[in-house]
């Protein structure tokens, strides 16, 4: 297998400002009601000792990807050149399976019922380019890139999981913050 | 530029270099819009401009914005009565003509002061709006009284200038009453923020709740709402009774230290944590911190502009950069040394200023000895309106509002609906639908900044023209070529470069040597080199002249003002003090069985400016519903979970709102976000009661003249006590 392309964030320059989650939306003309990208805070402890954070997340192309094996119809299909999963909305049956699987409830399903999600955008890397999310980014928390060059970032760790994403993170916090990432915990979410 | 020379890329899109108007028509955000069959479907980020490519969510939600169903598209002429929100469909012209009849009509009748024009937040368009009054004749431009101003007029006062913090090489930055995340991050004052954490500099955040910026800082100072002049003059207190000021700049560049130390002996930190709710040892604290660690430096907002303690908390703040230390040196509070670009020949007409015309002022933002002050003269927002309703000392006879929405941006909305009804003459002039639009007698429908290429816009060291990205898609023209039109319409064209906009562009850029057919062709503007940086420039800039007429300088004796003879002269107190706001535990501790609760409210937020934006539905998906953010005790104690409506009631009015549990949050205080009235109908959301029982939040808090403005600066108070209770 070749390269894998994916995310890295530092959970303490991200400050919820969803410029991320907008530019995706805009970029791919995503409809109402549907986010590629989500955007959630996260509190731990008692006012005034608290710990707040904001995780901004996509499908994170995993290592492993579960929505790939459990899609019947081969309409989700996972990269040689640079692992991004991607959806071929033609072949999609509609049936749900991926998001059954997905532990971070990543597909969506608009209006036309067809699974819908980020890829990264392939066409602008393709350019050259970084991801809309990436780009616009005002604290450059949000990055992008080969999983080996972002392993390059200093203190960053691997998203633990059983699908293997291709997400770094970093925060002083992790490990206040893994038990209430929005996929493991009902918590007050902003 | 790579793209935009370009210009047409292969996908069949052109791409137009141009600025961000999201936020209003000024030198904002670089951005690359995007059109595709003559449409704008798309905005990315200018790499070149001072933005570095970064943009916030509301600049990709601009063709949603600039599309809406709201836009007005063609001028009104209202048929019905006030408020039913019947009206005729009338021409540009015919709109001008309508104003420009009654102007003439009641100057000869009232005089031309009759005429008041409410400001929003300075925009580019602001000296059209002087120029107009100075030709009219009118003083009466209605400033906010909670805009940048307030805080300048307080540092200029004690500083002489008002200085930037020096985020890059400092030690210890005090996030004071700001919010970087939310507004104007893409400009690169959050990256500076956390770029200077991740070399090891310390980040203390004072203000009232635990937002996102806030929950990264390394120490959270929880401050009341409205409290900050306490907090203030107590680190006053620790700093000089401990010894921790810089003794060799106080002797030499201060004046009166001997009458503030005895004077802030009374400011005890006990004293301010009963006030602030901030705990004495914290204070001493932040107090000893800031005053340890060199260098050190505040970034400080607006949120100081929202009490009537305004000016106080920042002649205190003012003060303790300086006996800290810290003034223009590296990594403290800087004078800026500006930079090479030649600044643009001005339109405000500032030349024609006479006492006759401070003296004409109808309710002056600043004291008449202090006017003109930095922009021009100006009344305050508030006080033209309610003017209509007192007639004192006169009555406005015509309100012009552009750009700007009277009953959600200013307090006390029931009297500025009264006022509205009242008025003789409303005009609204705006690019969308407004929430007083129903009141208005013309209805003046202008482009957005992506219809316009002009006017070219001047920041810091950055010059570039306006580019048009689509034509206009209704009978109208911008906001500029407005008040030159109704300029020439009224007689003063002389005035007005006969109507031609090019030629006032083109006037304005003649400091430049070229014309705005020249600028265009610098696809990303010009821009020029920084001046090298001077550090201690204290006897230059304690000795800049004031704008008074009298062109005095703001430091009669050349050193930081620590006792102010000249508010003194004007019977003002010459040392900061602390001032109540209207309602609060300290000041009204009577009504606190009622209205238990302190209540203040965001001016920003991640998706919206002020009272706008709520239309558009990328931005409304961000934050759907007015919330009341509530501790979670003291929801518990009420019954209240999260996304409950809930009735909140203070002793000037009721606000209807969704319940957002929120950890962050002070137990005693409740917050909301101003500006809320406007539906989305594409989310099925319906428009709110702009009084009792709808959101918004100015329709809650006083505006007893004795108690709700700052003397100086008629800052207002957006502080109240309020009851909260889950609707039945």
């Amino acid at each position: 297998m070749g390269k894998q392309v994916g995310f890295y964030l530092d959970l303490d320059r991200c400050v919820q400002c969803h410029a991320c989650e907008v530019a995706c939306k805009a970029r791919h003309g995503i409809e109402l009601g549907i986010t590629w990208r989500r955007v959630v805070g996260m509190w731990v402890g008692q006012y005034p000792d608290l710990v707040n954070r904001t995780i901004t997340f996509s499908c994170m192309h995993c290592g492993e990807p579960s929505c790939v094996d459990a899609c019947s119809s081969g309409a989700i299909t996972k990269r040689a050149e640079d692992g991004i999963v991607v959806v071929d909305r033609v072949e999609c049956i509609a049936c749900g399976a991926c998001a059954e699987a997905c532990p971070f409830g990543v597909p969506q399903f608009g209006q036309d019922g067809i699974m819908q999600k980020c890829d990264l955008c392939v066409d602008r890397l393709a350019q050259g380019r970084q991801p809309a999310c990436v780009e616009t980014c005002p604290s450059e928390a949000l990055r992008s890139g080969t999983m080996e060059e972002l392993s390059m970032v200093a203190q960053a760790r691997p998203l633990a999981g059983p699908t293997q994403p291709s997400m770094w993170v970093v925060s002083d916090k992790w490990s206040v913050l893994e038990p209430v990432l929005p996929w493991k915990s009902d918590h007050p979410a902003s | 530029m790579d793209r935009a020379v370009l210009s047409q890329d292969k996908s069949g899109e052109r791409i137009v270099p141009t600025f961000c108007a999201m936020c209003g028509p000024l030198a904002a955000c670089g951005i690359n819009a995007m059109v595709r069959d003559g449409r704008f479907v798309g905005v990315e980020g200018m790499r070149e401009a001072p933005n570095q490519g970064r943009l916030c969510p509301r600049a990709f939600a601009a063709p949603q914005w600039v599309y809406s169903p709201q836009r007005l598209t063609h001028p009104l002429r209202r048929v019905g009565q006030r408020g039913e929100g019947k009206f005729q469909r009338i021409g540009w012209d015919e709109a001008l003509d309508i104003i420009a009849n009654r102007l003439v009509q009641q100057k000869q009748e009232f005089g031309p002061e009759s005429l008041g024009i409410l400001a929003s937040a300075r925009r580019t368009y602001a000296d059209y709006m002087y120029r107009f009054l100075m030709a009219h004749g009118s003083p009466n431009y209605g400033h906010s009284g909670i805009c940048a101003q307030q805080k300048r007029f307080g540092f200029n006062y004690t500083l002489g200038m008002a200085p930037v913090p020096d985020l890059a090489r400092s030690n210890l930055i005090l996030v004071w009453g700001k919010q970087p995340a939310f507004s104007g991050a893409p400009g690169g004052q959050l990256k500076a923020i956390l770029d200077a954490q991740a070399r090891g500099a310390k980040v203390v955040s004072i203000k009232p709740s635990m937002e996102p910026d806030v929950a990264l800082a390394d120490m959270w100072v929880p401050i009341r709402p409205g409290t900050d002049a306490a907090l203030a003059l107590a680190m006053l207190n620790v700093v000089i009774n401990e010894n921790l000021y810089d003794a060799d700049f106080v002797s030499r560049w201060t004046y009166g230290f001997d009458r503030l130390e005895a004077h802030v002996q009374q400011y005890t930190p006990q004293w301010a944590a009963r006030i602030t709710g901030v705990p004495a040892e914290q204070i001493v604290q932040v107090a000893r911190l800031y005053a340890t660690t060199k260098p050190a430096c505040i970034l400080h907002g607006n949120g100081f502009e929202h009490a009537p303690g305004c000016t106080d908390a920042i002649r205190a703040v003012a003060i303790l950069m300086a006996i800290s230390g810290n003034l223009d040196r590296p990594g403290g509070d800087l004078f800026p040394a500006g930079s090479t670009m030649p600044a643009p020949r001005g339109v405000h007409l500032r030349e024609r200023y006479t006492p006759e015309w401070v003296d004409k002022l109808l309710g002056p933002e600043f004291p008449k000895p202090f006017q003109p002050n930095v922009e021009g003269t100006s009344s305050a927002y508030y006080r033209l309106l309610e003017s209509v309703l007192t007639e004192k000392p006169y009555p406005l006879r015509t309100i012009i509002a552009p750009g700007t929405q009277p009953v959600v941006s200013t307090r006390g909305s029931k009297n500025v609906m009264e006022a509205l009804k009242k008025v003789d003459f409303f005009v609204a002039i705006n690019v969308m639908q407004t929430a007083e639009m129903d009141y208005a007698d013309v209805v003046v429908p202008v482009a957005t900044m992506y219809e316009c290429d002009h006017p070219f816009e001047a920041q810091d060291r950055w010059i570039m023209a306006r580019n048009r990205v689509i034509e206009p898609l209704g009978d109208y023209k911008s906001d500029y070529e407005f008040w030159l039109d109704l300029g020439v319409k009224m007689g003063y064209g002389a005035d007005f470069w006969d109507g031609d906009i090019e030629a006032c562009m083109n006037y304005q850029l003649e400091p430049f040597g070229m014309t705005l057919e020249e600028l265009r062709r610098h696809p990303t503007g010009i821009v020029y080199d920084p001046r090298p940086m001077v550090y201690e420039k204290y006897a230059q800039v304690f000795n800049r002249p004031s704008p008074r007429l009298s062109k005095a300088p703001f430091l009669p004796q050349s050193k930081v003002a620590l006792y102010n003879t000249t508010l003194e002269e004007h019977g003002f107190n010459p040392l900061p003090e602390w001032r109540e706001p209207p309602e609060s535990p300290t000041a009204t501790p009577e009504l606190l069985e009622r209205y238990p609760l302190i209540l203040s409210d965001y001016h920003t937020s991640k998706a919206y400016n002020a009272s706008w934006l709520r239309n558009v539905p990328y931005l409304r998906e961000l934050l759907p519903h007015p919330t009341l953010q509530i501790h979670p005790d003291t929801a518990r104690a009420r019954g209240i979970s999260d996304g409950d409506w809930v009735r909140v009631e203070s002793p000037h009015g009721t606000m209807r709102i969704r319940a957002e549990i929120f950890p962050g949050m002070r137990p005693d205080t409740v917050m909301a976000l101003h500006g809320w009235w406007q539906g989305c109908a594409e989310l099925g959301l319906s428009d709110y009661p702009l009084l009792d029982g709808g959101a918004n939040t100015n329709n809650m808090y006083s505006v007893d003249p004795a108690k709700a403005y700052d003397p100086l600066v008629t800052a207002m108070s957006s502080q109240t006590l309020v009851q909260v209770s889950k609707e039945p």
